[in-house]
């Protein structure tokens, strides 16, 4: 067996016929923190979508395999039960459905095990107490009406409670403060280990501090184009991208 | 033979044998509930029902039916439960329904339309509520034949001052089902609810047709309706507002909102807003349309299959409207209806 939980080989992928991932590689070990940075367009969200299984997202070229099995064709349900989780830029909101109800739902059909209600509530219950959110929110519908950082802190809810293999965080931390970043960190820590890995795409490196990541990826223009470590997360911060891009033009 | 237009289809009304079966569920209290009689007759002026046919095929062959008259400040806490049953020896039901309620009271009556046996079952039938002052007047209509029968079902509403009806319908089954629901809102500040939900599977025809005749002033109506078409179901609906001369600073709102899970689907909606009085406010919205992808993506993203997803979306759609039903025991059945309309997505 390979070490490796991700592997992404020369991935191309279109959205209505257009062009946006054009040749990605990228590979995550089992347990690894992996950092994607870059300017806005470039295909992160792409990139997220597509691990994700969305049917709009269209792969023209190139494998995807986790656990060196070929998922590039698997529905998202599929790819949530093998371990995937994605935790979205911009979360749904889905009326009438409670949080609770939901993850209930969500966590019997991942685990192939109906969730008794009593059990699950005290799971929810600690999961929220973790994330300092409060109970009552569990009886909310889903997203609706919640403000923008209460949105992220329920992705975070649902990954706690599917406990994935892998968890792919979309600017989960944009919109944060300061404390709900910390709060959000603390749970990724919490489910990472020697087996979950973790990708996280962000713009800042506040979420990064906490995380202590294996790996920074610059993704440009629809590819990866530098790999580093945390250095390279500062270096931008700094400089910006014009230089990673002259660098890469003049390849 | 009649032709009936709204469809496009010929009709027979069929021959109607007695039926036999017990239709009155709970009448532990004693109401004044009695075996419909002519003499309790109502005719309100100008009501159509489902078209002149219809209400003459239910006057000369009525084999069914109750009168109910609530009388003054009385009000009944218990909802009363009205059963009409069909299987292989009671295949029709023509019934004839007349609600009186009194001033100053209020009652709760629960109606269930039902086959237990695959049976070509057939309804034609009328329910007349007349509702005097500051009465509230609750009725709940469930219709859930089986797939290759007919139901036909004329409602009318007379609400005066002050008083209130609330319908709430739940259209679940039959190949072919029309229904209308009248409410003449007459008295000033009365007030006409609807709210409804149905399934269109299979190859189901549905006409639904709902009007709020506005003739008292500052009178309220609100519809809301939420439906969903599946496989090769189709649907007309027709949501009228009607402001009548009197009907100053009155108001009426309609909503409907249906989703579509199938491409063969059809669906037609019609509102009409009519006004003899210019100082009324009338609204009305309407969508139909696909299950957002988006939505769709991000519960399916959490392990929910398609159809699961899809369910949820709907069975969150109808909730409000499920879950205002006032008996545990048929809540869990329309639940369990639905659930089971979605085996075949
Ligand atoms: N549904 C869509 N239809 C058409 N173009 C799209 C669609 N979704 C994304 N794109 C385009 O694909 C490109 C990549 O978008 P993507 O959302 O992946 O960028 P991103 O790196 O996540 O950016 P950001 O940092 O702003 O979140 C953009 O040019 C965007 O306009
Ligand atoms: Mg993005």
């Amino acid at each position: 067996m390979s070490k490796k939980l991700l592997s992404i080989r020369n991935l191309k992928v279109n959205i209505e016929d257009k062009e946006i991932l054009k040749g990605l590689d990228l590979n995550i070990g089992h347990g690894e923190i992996h950092i994607i940075m870059g300017p806005n367009g470039g295909g992160k969200s792409t990139l997220a979508y597509t691990l994700m299984g969305h049917p709009r997202y269209e792969i023209t070229d190139g494998e995807i395999k986790f656990e060196d099995q070929l998922i590039n064709d698997l529905s998202a349900d599929k790819k949530a039960k093998k371990g995937i989780f994605l935790s979205f830029q911009y979360p749904e909101e889905i009326p009438g459905v409670t949080v609770e109800e939901f993850l209930r739902t969500a966590k019997s059909s991942i685990t192939g095990e109906q969730q008794r209600i009593i059990p699950f509530r005290k799971l929810l219950k600690e999961k929220m107490e973790l994330l300092e959110m409060k109970e009552e929110y569990a009886n909310r519908y889903l997203n609706l009406g919640f403000s923008g950082g209460e949105k992220k802190k329920n992705e975070i809810l649902q990954m706690s409670i599917l406990e994935p293999k892998l968890a792919i965080l979309d600017e989960t931390d944009s919109g944060l403060d300061v404390d709900a970043i910390r709060i959000v960190a603390e749970g990724v820590k919490r489910l990472h280990n020697e087996n979950n890995s973790v990708l996280v795409i962000t713009h800042y490196h506040k979420l990064l501090d906490y995380l202590e990541p294996d790996f920074v990826h610059i993704l440009l223009d629809g590819k990866i184009v530098k790999t580093g470590g945390i250095e390279l997360a500062k270096e931008i911060d700094k400089k910006g991208y014009e230089n990673i891009r002259q660098e890469f033009a003049n390849k | 033979m009649v032709k009936w237009k709204r469809i496009g289809m010929d009709l027979t009304f069929p021959n109607v044998p007695k039926y036999t079966k017990d239709f009155i569920n709970d009448m532990g209290q004693p109401l004044n509930i009695k075996i419909y009689e002519p003499s309790d007759d109502i005719s309100p002026q100008g009501f159509l029902g489902l078209g002149n046919e219809f209400l003459e095929h239910i006057d000369n062959n009525y084999n069914s039916g109750f009168t109910l008259h609530v009388r003054r400040r009385d009000k009944i806490r218990e909802p009363i439960r009205v059963e009409y049953i069909m299987n292989d020896e009671n295949p029709t039901v023509v019934d004839k329904n007349i609600i009186k309620v009194d001033e100053d009271s209020e009652v709760t009556v629960i109606i269930d339309y039902k086959t237990i046996s695959d049976t070509k079952a057939f309804h034609n039938g009328i329910t007349k509520v007349y509702a005097k002052e500051n009465s509230i007047v609750n009725i709940i209509k469930i219709q859930r034949m089986n797939e290759s029968s007919f139901n036909f079902d004329s409602n009318v509403a007379i609400v005066e001052g002050r008083g209130k009806v609330n319908w709430i319908s739940v259209e679940l089954g039959s190949s072919i089902s029309g229904a209308n629901y009248t409410t003449f809102l007459d008295g000033e500040a009365s007030e006409g609810y609807l709210s409804s939900i149905y399934f269109g599977d299979g190859n189901r025809k549905m006409d639904i047709s709902y009007s709020m005749i506005h003739r008292g002033p500052r009178s309220i109506s609100n519809i809301d309706t939420k439906g969903v078409l599946m496989n090769e179901a189709r649907k007309v609906f027709r949501g009228n507002l009607d402001f009548k001369k009197g009907a100053r600073r009155a108001k009426g709102n309609e909503e409907e909102y249906v989703i579509l899970l199938d491409p063969k689907v059809k669906s037609d909606s019609i509102p009409g807003l009519f006004c003899e009085e210019d100082d009324v406010e009338g609204n009305h919205a309407a969508s139909a349309g696909q299950l957002d992808k988006n939505k769709l993506f991000y519960l399916m993203s959490r392990g929910l299959s398609e159809r699961d997803a899809k369910k949820l979306i709907v069975e969150a759609s109808f909730r409000p409207i499920i879950d205002s039903i006032p008996s545990d025991e048929l809540r869990e059945e329309i639940n369990l209806e639905v659930e089971r309309r979605f085996a075949n997505v």
